[in-house]
């Protein structure tokens, strides 16, 4: 535990987020584990034509929330990012939007 | 022999007229190529999410459509040449298929085998929930002496 504190760099190559503490460098405690949302509820398909699902990823201002807000696993976050290009791409989505 | 699907939006002043004019003449492309058209969807005028050729709306048109891949090209010249259609996206979608359908059989091999592995121990449990009161468990008979009055 001594080591993961001192780099809090490393925190982020974790394979678990669930670590919140060493993040945020401040005492110990613990986050239930987050599932990714997709594994949990079987959906294959993530699609760029359905806004409405891809609304759930993206911050206020349109960026992509990372894995470790929103739980997600590698290889769906890897299609729902590239999704959520391509939808930005077709004008389904801001690249940047105002607040 | 590919399955794309195409997405394009075309301007908001645009007539219906115009509008399947456009689809058409995308069609006729695909088609003299040798190519089918698998579906046709108009999503009519949405809002876009930022400006594009300084409008704010456009219809939208999707079509899928089965083709040699020399096709694409082809039809994206089409649709950059169009004044009316603002922006398309072509994307090809085969694998895609492919892959959904792999874990559809995939999930459905699994479902069958847990329905064919765990049919008798789950069924009494299953039966004796609905039915509410569970299923008394034979008492073993002790073998008793037979009780007399103490002295």
């Amino acid at each position: 535990m001594a080591e993961s504190r001192g780099r809090p760099g490393s925190a982020s190559q974790r394979p678990t987020g669930g670590d919140k503490a060493v993040l945020s460098q401040k005492k110990q405690y613990f986050r239930r584990k987050k599932v990714c949302r997709f594994c949990v509820e079987k959906i294959d398909d993530i699609n760029y034509k359905d806004v409405k699902m891809l609304n759930g990823f993206i911050a206020e201002r349109g960026k992509i929330v990372p894995r470790r807000i929103s739980g997600v696993c590698g290889p769906c976050q890897r299609r729902l990012a590239d999704a959520i290009k391509k939808a930005r791409n077709i004008a389904l989505l801001p690249f940047a939007a105002q607040i | 022999m590919r399955i794309y699907e195409e997405l394009f939006i075309i301007k908001p002043d645009a007539t219906e007229e115009e509008v399947d004019q456009i689809i058409e003449q995308m069609k006729g492309v695909i088609t003299t190529a040798g190519g089918t058209i698998d579906k046709v969807d108009k999503w009519g005028k949405r809002r876009l999410a930022y400006r594009v050729d300084k409008h704010r709306e456009g219809s939208y048109v999707l079509i899928q459509f089965t083709s040699p891949p020399e096709t694409v090209k082809e039809l994206e010249r089409r649709l950059r040449v169009t004044d009316a259609v603002i922006k398309f996206l072509t994307v090809r979608i085969d694998e895609t298929l492919k892959r959904l359908e792999k874990r559809k059989k995939h999930r459905e091999k699994r479902a069958q085998r847990k329905a064919t592995a765990a049919p008798a121990p789950a069924q009494p449990s299953v039966a004796a929930q609905m039915l509410g009161t569970p299923e008394p468990l034979p008492v073993p008979e002790r073998p008793s002496a037979p009780t007399e009055p103490r002295p």
